[in-house]
Formats: structure tokens, C-alpha cells, sequence
């Protein structure tokens, strides 16, 4: 273990960071009780003619904290903190879907070998090469409105995501299954699948929380890209990436419309990272040197 | 020998890969609620005009057999249509646009010289700052140009892409009115103008690359540093430049060409959100238009292709293993 | 964009050429300036060439390349005329309007240098009919003789409802009386096409043989469409088009906003451009904030509807009551601030457009332009039944998303429940114009393709039109409005045509299947060397047959 005060400092800054924003996602309506707002009800007198927040900094005040969204009025605050919720669920769910299917495939093919690990080996060649991006535009544009937008972009965003984790895993699960400890347990007549439960998976566990958090910002990312492009969560629920999407046409006009959604996203991304390197730098001690 | 029956196996699996993600393709967009021949059916339409169009454009029967239709196309060519009027498409046919009126391989081929255009001027920044900066934050750990450059490169894996692109553009483009905004010029009408619309997407997409690079080779090179051989060399009086030269970065590759090969490859494939983000009309920007006009010829041959690149760079991943590194045999 | 040294010299040149020209008169006559290359910035990644393919406006891209029989005379606050082009007048109708005779101008030439004869225009008509080349403007494939089962002329057959007894004279043989049919020979099918020169349906529409005033010099897809003079076009024979610069250069597929923050900019190039698209709400407001791009805006008098069609055929809006509510729900004032405020569009009530002759302004469901939620809910309660969950498909565009968003807020306020399907622009059309209608409703935007009341209400409304490629989107059907519809296209006697369109209007809205929202204004900007740019109110986009540059 290494005790870099300084990247204990940021890591700590990092999980603070995180831990505000998971308290803002689960709190959004608290908070907002308490600011007087909600992110859906239009104030069209807070805006002139042309659809611009009347006042300083967009609209900032007593009344709308982070001014409000031009054209419609609504408080920005109440969209920036629904909008933490929509990525932070989405992220994890997306997170919890790749790891959990990462999981799954990646150890039994590294276990069990043969034709299952070149079947899975050769779908997650498959899956690398495939333009997942464009998969995902494809997938919104085709599915029925009577499907949850956030639980499609959690399914879809997973389902593209383990192969990365699954790949990491399968090779460590290959090294482990070599080890003495495990052949000694399969010789005294372990099955496989108290194996796997009681000697590789402890091993892989700190392997599996660093991808987890390092796979968490990506995620995140990924949803307010699909919606920055116009295929995540629908509209009116709030997301940051849509929120960037619409304000980028508004710098000129009302900066601040961008500043915010932009700045949480970057933020929690930010923080999301860091955490995921001290996390590594803490758990794995070969790369600490 | 093993060589040989290494790259055949190779081989024989990207066809089984590029054969499963085509079906995909297909069977994906199949279900997209729009009928390509509606859209091209004029207006006002009527049911037998719609009905001519369907069967011109091989649309009128189920997707397996337009899937098959299209796998048959690829040995033998197409005809659309019948008579003099008809529509040629010479094996091997990718499928044809209707919509753009050209088969999807001259698509390919147009597009193809902008995305090469952008992702290798950008990979070439990229390599250079991310390597680089990587080498000089292990070497001199701990440094403020160490602490500086992990800063900046946190920031960089932080940034979503179209934030900093638009950004960009804002900045340069239209405060500081530094560089054009939108559009591509080819290489062969004005090196001059071509350089210049590619100045800052290469900029902004080597930013973002770049980070992921130096915080890689700043992981690898410590890593590698602390091995034996290396506190070997060192206690043999060699100087720290050769050390860190020969020895160090030779191993660092290893991680970084891999990740390079899969890097490049996503990115010749189309660089969708940066195409688009900068108006540049490549691959990426190729297949967003396809989607929305719902285009699947373009969208399948485009998929197909980006696909192969990316598996031919993973196989040239694999055979640079051998050359960086003659222990690793096949 | 690019600061470059040569480009500042030359545009401080021209500056000063202009400032010592402005009273000398170097300008010929019209007011239109020679030379210079225009720069047309739009967000479309491709441009139809094929006349048969395209469904352009008389006055944009393709009016540049080819003329046809008749063409538009639009002019800044003059109401839109037809007017004769290739021909010597719009049409000489006989047999109570079911034959229609045109005689072409002398000395017409393509540019190739041979002569246009009757037998291009009929070959062009024709061409229009071949599948290989659906997808253009069609209104007269349903009206001419012997168009049952006709495929074009690439298998050797003719269409017998197209005779031209000599080299200048084309007679149309219609089937049933067409009042309006001087508009549809305006439409680009009607641009002659020399057989000798037409390699086959996927290649002319490359580089088509031009009649107007321009060429192309080359087009890349998705990139750039470069056009430049045609030396065998007469000026003298053309009074619509003025044919200012040198060269036309359409730059494709550009993002809208940031068109309009570089025209915004106005430096370089650009001010040599103008943006095909619309100005889009963040933009509008920049602009104005900003004196010198206000002077350069311009924006059209009120055109195209924009509409919330109610798919009456699904469970939850077959009942006229929740129709009805739903017409007193709707918040108009939201959707027009999503729209860009009053610059995006006036308040709409009815279904015929402003500019349109015979237009009778009414409102059958008077209420605040934020709705009357206490009268919806009145309505919905007399159902006896709980205001129903409604599908709204719109394109995911981002003003069409905020659109989307003031209509959801509006309808909630009256306790319907709404959820926003997105998609992209062309999936949306096809999903409302095609068979499977998986939505309860939809926004849309129409302006007609030709100034009459006809065009307002027979696409939008007639039973043949839902579905198939139609524009039907609320899929009404009703007997009462389709005789209506019938009676007024056959009638000749324009005054009786606009009296019996303006009935249907009213009948239509009895039913409710549309909530009409606001008459969209488009706005356009343009760079500060371009002149005589303007829009009309019909149609509600720049002329491009006249813009020129100041040198």
C-alpha cells in the first residue's frame, strides 16, 4: 500500500464530490421543495419576446437558483438536479448490467476453456468491432414508446459494455485457474461452481471494483451523448446531456444555460475518475510501485 | 508456418465476425418503422407508385431474402429494376443507394478520404503528446509538470467530446476567428485549405485521445521501471536516458500499440459524434444521414466496412506484438 | 471564417468598389450586380438533381439549372404569380379545363448548345412516371390520360396524354377539369430532358443537362454542389431570373445553429452566403442583441400552418369531446415562444394560410393563446371517462423537441398524460404518411406546394390521402369534406373555388382532427455582401433566382 498524501487529497475530494451528487440525485425533489420549483412547470413570463431569460446571469434569482431554461422557463436547478438522477441511475445501471454479465461470461470462459471460451471470445470480437454507437442511435429509433427510455439506454449501454471487463477477467480467471490453491481445491472434489464462488472469485474482486468505478464515468457519459445526439431518455425527463445539446446554441445569448448542465456533467465524471484512480492506486499495489 | 495458420485462422474468424455482425445489421434496421420506398415515393404518393417503388428497390420481400439478396450481390452484382433503365451494381456490390443514387461503395470511397484525413493527422498528434507527455510524468514522478500533466490528463478523459468540439469551434472559430468552422476541402484541390479545416478537429480529438495515452504510458512506463531488469541496468551505470529509451519504452508499446490499433480502427470506421460536431462529411457523418433517411444499404456497407477495419487493425495489433517484442510468439 | 491576408484585401476592395459604385450606376438593369462567387450554407447532405426526382420549389436549387413551361414571379410584398417560362403564357385551357396548350419561346437552347423542342418537355413529363425515379413533386401523375399502369419511357412507350403535334407545341389531355394546373406545370417534371442526352435514370440526375442559367461544375456528396454559368442561356428570354454571380457554391450538410452563428460573424467568405435553412430560436434571440445582423436578418410574412394532428383513429381520440378538449388544452403561447416567440409565427386559428386567396378568418374554439384548461377539462369530464395517455411523435430536432415539450405541458395542465416518442426526420414522415400509425400525435409544418386553397386542404385532408406516402396525419376520413374537396378542384371560377375551399376549411375544424397553432414565419440571414434576398409570404422561402452580390 502507498500513502501519497496528495492523491489521497484528490481521491477523497473525488468521493466527496461523488457522495454530493448521489445525495443531490436522491434528495432532486427534496431540494427542490425547497427552492419552490419543479423541472417540468413553464414560466414564460420569466423570459422576453424572443424566448430569453429576463435578468442577470439567465435568470438567476431567489425564486430560480440557476436561472432558467430559455424558450420554456423552467427552473434550471430543479432540471441540473433531476438531471443528476437520470445520469447517476442510468450510469450505475448501465455500470451494474456490463459488470454483471462482464462477470459472468468473463470467469467461466477463463475457467472452463474450450469451445465456450472461443464462443465467447470470438462475440466479444464481434462486439468491439460493431459500431455500437450507431447500434444505440438504431435501438431508440426503433423502439416502441411503451418501453422505458431509461431502462432501454441502461439495457442497451450494458449491453455493449462488458465485453471490455469480461476480456480483463477471463485472463486473470486463466492465471488463477493455474494456481496451486485452485488445482489442490479441484483435486479434494470442489465443484466448479464452488471454485469460482470460493477461490477465483474472491482473488478478482479488487480487478472488479476498480472496472466498476472506472466504468461508471464512461456510462454516464455514453447517456447524455446519446442524448446530446437526440436518442436518450425522452424529453421532458431532464438529462444533462440533452440540456448541453440544446444550451450550445445558446452560449451567445444566456452562457450559463450551458455553464451548468456542462459543468455537473464534467464534474461528476471528474470525480468518478479520480475516485476510480485512487481506488486503483489503493487496490493494486504493482502499478503504486 | 505456425505464422501462416495463425493469420488464416485470423482469417476465417473476422469472415465469421463480419457474417454475424451483417445479419445483426440487418435484422436491426429491419424493424426501424419507416419503409424506404415510402420515402422516395413522391408527392402526393399513391398505393401502386408505392407499390413499383418497393419492387424496384428489392424492398417488396421478407429481410432474410433481402439479406441474402445482398450476401449474392456481394459475389455477383446486382440489377435493380429491368430493361434499359435498369440499375447495375458489379459484383462486389455492397448495395446501392437509391437515396443518394450511387452505389454504397463509391459512398465508401468519397467518404472514407475525410475520415483517413482526420483520424491519422489525429492519431499522429495523439501518439506524440500522450506517449510523450506519459514518458516525462513517470521519469520525473511526482514533479509538477508530473502533477500538471495527470491534471490535465483526468480532465481530458473527463470531457465529454462534442462539449470541448463545440467549445472549440466557439473559441476559435468564431471569438478569435482562428480557423474555418464546418466543411472539408480535399487534399488534392488545396493542401493549404485541406490542412486548415482539419486543424482543430485533429486538435480536439488528439486532446481528448491524448490524455488516455499519458495516463496509460505514465501506468506502464512505472510499472516497468520498478521491474528487476531495469534496477539491473541502472546498476550497471547505464545512463537514465538509455534505460528509460531502450529498455523502458520498448515494454510500454506493448499496451499502447494495442490499444492504438483498436483506437484507429473505431475511429477510420467514422468518428461520429466529431464528424458531426465539425460538419466534416465522413464516414461517421455518412451513417448518421443513413439512419435518419433510413437508408440501409449505406448503413449495412458502411457497418461492414468499419467493422473490417476494425478487426484488421486487431489482427495488425497482433503481429506488431512480434515485432516489439520477439518473446511473444503465436 | 479564415483570416487570411488575401481575403481581407479582396474584401476591402470590394468595399470600397461598392462605396464608389453605389450612385455611378455600374448596375445593369433590375438592380442585379454581376459576378462573384455566392456561398449557399444548408444543412441538406445531399441535393436532388434529377428534375424527376426533385421536389424543389420553383425558386430554389433546381430553378437555377432548368426551366420549365411556367414559374413563379415571387417578389417582396407582391403576392406569388405564375407566370410563363419556357412557354409564351401559362396555358390556353379548353375542353372545360381537361386540355391545356402551351407554345414554346424561340431560340431556346440547353446547354449542350441544342435546341429545346416540345419533345424534351413531353420526354422530361414522362420520365417523371419511370419507378427508378419516384420521389418528385406528383401531383400531375394522377391527372394525366393514360397514366394507369404507364412506367415511363425507358421501355420505348409513350404517354398518350401528352401530344406534341409540332416541335413548339405541347397539349396536355387531362382527365378530370384542373383550375390550377398553370402551377403544376411549374413543378420540376416539367423541365425539358433531351432524350439523346439522358445516359439512364442513375446517371443524368449527376449532372442534368441545364436550361437556366447555371451548370454544374461539379458535386460532392455530402460536402459541396459548385455551379457555374451556362453560355447558352438568354438572358433576354428569362425576365424571372437575374443570374447574378459567376458561381454558386452550395456547402452540405452544415449544422443550422452554427450556419447562423458564422453568418452571424459575417467575415471572410461568408459574407458572400446565406443560409438555406432556418434561422433557429437560440440564434433569432442572439440576433436580436445584435444591430448589424438584425439588418441582416429577414424574416417572411406569416406562411406554412404548423399543426398538432390528432390521429383520430386511435382509441383514446375517436371521441370528438377529448378532440375537442383537446383544442381548448393546447398551449399555443408556449409553442410559439419553443418556436422563437413572435419572430417564430403568428397565433393560428384556421387551416387555410395567410397570403392565400379567399382566406376567411375565423376561430371555432375561442380561448387565451395559452388555452382555456377549464373548458378542457369541462369537456373531458363530460366524456365520463379520464382524460386518455397520449403517444406525440416529433423529429429530434431541437426545436421540435422544445415544440413537443410547451404542447405536452399544455395538455398535462388538463389532465392528459403524455409521453414524447423521437425520431428522425424521415422516420417520422414515414411512420405518419405510412400504414402503420403507432402514434396518437404529431406536429407538423405545411406550406403548400402551390398558393391556392387546394393546396392547404386537399393533401392534408382528403380520404386518399391517408396513408401510402400521404400527407392524411390525423387519418380523417369523411365523406361530407372529400365532396367538398372534389367540388372545388373541378371548379374553374376562382372566386366559387375559394368560396367552397374556405367551407371546407370550417367543416374540417368542426371535427377537430387538426389543432391548428401558429403560421410560421421562417426567418433567414444572410452575409453582408448579398443583395436582393428577400421572402415572400408565399412561398415562405428566399428566391434564389434573384439574389446577387454587391462587388
Amino acid at each position: 500500500m502507498n500513502f501519497d498524501v496528495r492523491k489521497d487529497r484528490w481521491a477523497a475530494a473525488g468521493a466527496l464530490t461523488v457522495a454530493l451528487f448521489l445525495l443531490a440525485a436522491a434528495f432532486a425533489p427534496v431540494l427542490c421543495a425547497i427552492e419552490g420549483q419543479d423541472p417540468y412547470t413553464y414560466d414564460l413570463d420569466a423570459l422576453d419576446s424572443s424566448g430569453v431569460p429576463v435578468g442577470f446571469g439567465g435568470g438567476i434569482s431567489a425564486d430560480h437558483w440557476f436561472g432558467v431554461e430559455p424558450l420554456t422557463g423552467r427552473d434550471l436547478f430543479a432540471i441540473v438536479v433531476y438531471g443528476a438522477r437520470t445520469s447517476l441511475a442510468v450510469g450505475a445501471g448501465a455500470t451494474a448490467v456490463a459488470v454483471v454479465l462482464g462477470v459472468l461470461i468473463g470467469t467461466t470462459a477463463g475457467f472452463f476453456g474450450g469451445w465456450y471460451d472461443r464462443v465467447v471470445s470470438r462475440t466479444i470480437d464481434v462486439l468491439f468491432g460493431f459500431p455500437s454507437l450507431i447500434f444505440m442511435i438504431a435501438l431508440g429509433a426503433i423502439a416502441p414508446a411503451s418501453v422505458p427510455r431509461p431502462l432501454l439506454v441502461v439495457a442497451v449501454v450494458g449491453a455493449f459494455g462488458w465485453p471490455s471487463i469480461a476480456r480483463v477477467l477471463r485472463g486473470q480467471t486463466l492465471v488463477l485457474r493455474t494456481r496451486t490453491y485452485v488445482t489442490a481445491a479441484v483435486a479434494m472434489g470442489a465443484g466448479p461452481a464452488r471454485v469460482m464462488r470460493r477461490e477465483i472469485l474472491p482473488n478478482l474482486r479488487a480487478t472488479i471494483i476498480v472496472y466498476a468505478t472506472t466504468l461508471i464515468p464512461g456510462m454516464i457519459g455514453v447517456e447524455a451523448a446519446l442524448s446530446f445526439l437526440g436518442v436518450g431518455v425522452a424529453p421532458p425527463t431532464p438529462s444533462w446531456g440533452r440540456s448541453i445539446g440544446d444550451a450550445i446554441a445558446w452560449v451567445g445569448t444566456d452562457p450559463m444555460f450551458l455553464v451548468f448542465p456542462g459543468g455537473a456533467l464534467f464534474l461528476a465524471t471528474l470525480a468518478f475518475n479520480v475516485v476510480g484512480d485512487g481506488l486503483r492506486d489503493a487496490l493494486d499495489t504493482r502499478t503504486a510501485g | 508456418m505456425t505464422a501462416v495458420r495463425f493469420v488464416g485462422g485470423r482469417i476465417v474468424g473476422a469472415l465469421v465476425v463480419l457474417l454475424i455482425v451483417s445479419v445483426g445489421t440487418y435484422a436491426v434496421f429491419y424493424l426501424l418503422p419507416a419503409d424506404p420506398a415510402q420515402l422516395s415515393c413522391g408527392k402526393p404518393c399513391t398505393p401502386q407508385r408505392l407499390a413499383d417503388a418497393r419492387a424496384f428497390m428489392g424492398v417488396d420481400v421478407p429481410w432474410w431474402q433481402q439479406y441474402l439478396d445482398f450476401l449474392g450481390g456481394l459475389f455477383a452484382g446486382r440489377t435493380f429494376g429491368s430493361g434499359p433503365a435498369a440499375v447495375h451494381c458489379g459484383a462486389p456490390c455492397f448495395g446501392y443507394s437509391f437515396r443518394l443514387d450511387a452505389p454504397v461503395s463509391t459512398l465508401i470511397a468519397d467518404r472514407f478520404a475525410v475520415t483517413f484525413s482526420l483520424a491519422t493527422g489525429a492519431a499522429v498528434l495523439w501518439l506524440l503528446l500522450g506517449v510523450g507527455a506519459g514518458v516525462l510524468s513517470a521519469v520525473r514522478r511526482g514533479s509538477a509538470w508530473d502533477r500538471g500533466a495527470m491534471t490535465f490528463a483526468v480532465a481530458g478523459v473527463s470531457a465529454p467530446s462534442y462539449l470541448v468540439g463545440l467549445l472549440g469551434i466557439l473559441l476559435f472559430g468564431f471569438t478569435l476567428d482562428m480557423v474555418p468552422v464546418g466543411g472539408y476541402t480535399p487534399f488534392v484541390d488545396s493542401p493549404l485549405d485541406w490542412l486548415w479545416h482539419l486543424v482543430l478537429p485533429w486538435c480536439v480529438l488528439a486532446f481528448l485521445f491524448a490524455a488516455v495515452y499519458a495516463r496509460l504510458t505514465r501506468g506502464q512506463m512505472l510499472e516497468v521501471l520498478g521491474e528487476d531488469y531495469i534496477r539491473t541496468a541502472r546498476a550497471k551505470g547505464l545512463r537514465e536516458r538509455r534505460v528509460v529509451g531502450r529498455h523502458g519504452l520498448r515494454n510500454v508499446l506493448i499496451p499502447v500499440v494495442t490499444v492504438f490499433g483498436l483506437d484507429l480502427g473505431q475511429l477510420l470506421g467514422g468518428a461520429v459524434i466529431t464528424e458531426r460536431v465539425f460538419s466534416l462529411p465522413g464516414l461517421g457523418s455518412l451513417l448518421l444521414e443513413a439512419v435518419g433517411n433510413v437508408d440501409l444499404p449505406v448503413i449495412v456497407g458502411v457497418t461492414l466496412f468499419s467493422a473490417v477495419l476494425i478487426i484488421l487493425a486487431n489482427l495488425a495489433v497482433d503481429l506488431l506484438y512480434g515485432v516489439i517484442d520477439p518473446r511473444v510468439t503465436h | 471564417m479564415r483570416r487570411r491576408l488575401a481575403v481581407i484585401a479582396v474584401a476591402a476592395l470590394s468595399l470600397s468598389a461598392c462605396n464608389a459604385n453605389s450612385s455611378d450606376g455600374k448596375e445593369d438593369k433590375g438592380g442585379t450586380e454581376k459576378g462573384g462567387t455566392l456561398s449557399i450554407l444548408t444543412s441538406a447532405s445531399s441535393v436532388t438533381l434529377d428534375p424527376a426526382k426533385s421536389q424543389n420549389l420553383a425558386i430554389t436549387t433546381l430553378g437555377l439549372l432548368v426551366r420549365r413551361l411556367t414559374t413563379w414571379d415571387i417578389q417582396p410584398g407582391k403576392t406569388a404569380k405564375v407566370v410563363p417560362d419556357l412557354a409564351t403564357d401559362t396555358g390556353t385551357p379548353s375542353d372545360g379545363g381537361r386540355t391545356w396548350t402551351y407554345r414554346l419561346k424561340d431560340n431556346l437552347k440547353f446547354s449542350d448548345g441544342t435546341a429545346i423542342t416540345s419533345a424534351d418537355i413531353k420526354y422530361g413529363v414522362e420520365r417523371s412516371f419511370a419507378p427508378e425515379l419516384s420521389g418528385g413533386l406528383s401531383y400531375h401523375k394522377n391527372l394525366l390520360v393514360g397514366n394507369d399502369g404507364y412506367k415511363g419511357p425507358y421501355g420505348g412507350q409513350g404517354l398518350s396524354g401528352i401530344e406534341t403535334p409540332d416541335e413548339k407545341t405541347v397539349v396536355f389531355k387531362l382527365k378530370v377539369p384542373y383550375g390550377d394546373w398553370p402551377w403544376l406545370v411549374s413543378m420540376p417534371a416539367f423541365a425539358p430532358v433531351p432524350k439523346a442526352g439522358d445516359a439512364g435514370p442513375q446517371k443524368y440526375g449527376q449532372n442534368p443537362i441545364s436550361s437556366g442559367p447555371y451548370q454544374v461544375e461539379s458535386y460532392q456528396q455530402g460536402n459541396s454542389l459548385k455551379l457555374k454559368r451556362n453560355p447558352n442561356w438568354d438572358q433576354a428570354g428569362d425576365p424571372v431570373r437575374t443570374a447574378g454571380p459567376d458561381q454558386i457554391v452550395f456547402q452540405l450538410g452544415q449544422d443550422s445553429a452554427v450556419v447562423a452563428q458564422r453568418l452571424i460573424a459575417d467575415s471572410g467568405e461568408d459574407r458572400n452566403a446565406f443560409g438555406a435553412s432556418f434561422v433557429p430560436p437560440a440564434q433569432l434571440a442572439q440576433i436580436q442583441q445584435n444591430a448589424g445582423a438584425k439588418q441582416r436578418l429577414v424574416t417572411s410574412e406569416p406562411g406554412a400552418l404548423a399543426y398538432l394532428a390528432l390521429n383520430v383513429t386511435r382509441p383514446g381520440l375517436q371521441d370528438l369531446k377529448v378532440r375537442q378538449a383537446i383544442q381548448y388544452a393546447v398551449d399555443k403561447k408556449a409553442f410559439q415562444v419553443a418556436s422563437g416567440g413572435t419572430v417564430g409565427g403568428d397565433i393560428a386559428t384556421t387551416l387555410i394560410t395567410q397570403g392565400i386567396a379567399g382566406r376567411q378568418q375565423f376561430d371555432l374554439y375561442p380561448a387565451d393563446p395559452s388555452g382555456d384548461v377549464a373548458k378542457a377539462k369541462q369537456l373531458i369530464a363530460e366524456t365520463g371517462r379520464p382524460a386518455p395517455t397520449l403517444t406525440l411523435l416529433v423529429e429530434n430536432g431541437a426545436t421540435d423537441v422544445s415544440q413537443a415539450q410547451a404542447i405536452q405541458q399544455g395538455l398535462v395542465r388538463a389532465g392528459f398524460t403524455v409521453n414524447i416518442k423521437t425520431a428522425d426526420e424521415e422516420a417520422v414522415t414515414a411512420e405518419t404518411t405510412g400504414a402503420n400509425a403507432d402514434y396518437d400525435l404529431t406536429l407538423a409544418s405545411w406550406q403548400p406546394d402551390f398558393p391556392s386553397a387546394n393546396g392547404n386542404i386537399q393533401p392534408l385532408f382528403e380520404s386518399t390521402e391517408v396513408g401510402n406516402g400521404g400527407y392524411n396525419k390525423s387519418r380523417y376520413v369523411n365523406g361530407e369534406v372529400d365532396a367538398l374537396i372534389k367540388q372545388a378542384t373541378g371548379e374553374t371560377d376562382p372566386a366559387r373555388a375559394q368560396g367552397l375551399w374556405a367551407q371546407a376549411d370550417k367543416r374540417i375544424l368542426q371535427d377537430a382532427p387538426v389543432v391548428p397553432l401558429i403560421y410560421t414565419k421562417n426567418s433567414f440571414l444572410h452575409g453582408s455582401n448579398v443583395q436582393n434576398f428577400f421572402v415572400a409570404g408565399f412561398p415562405a422561402y428566399p428566391n434564389y433566382l434573384k439574389v446577387s452580390l454587391k462587388r
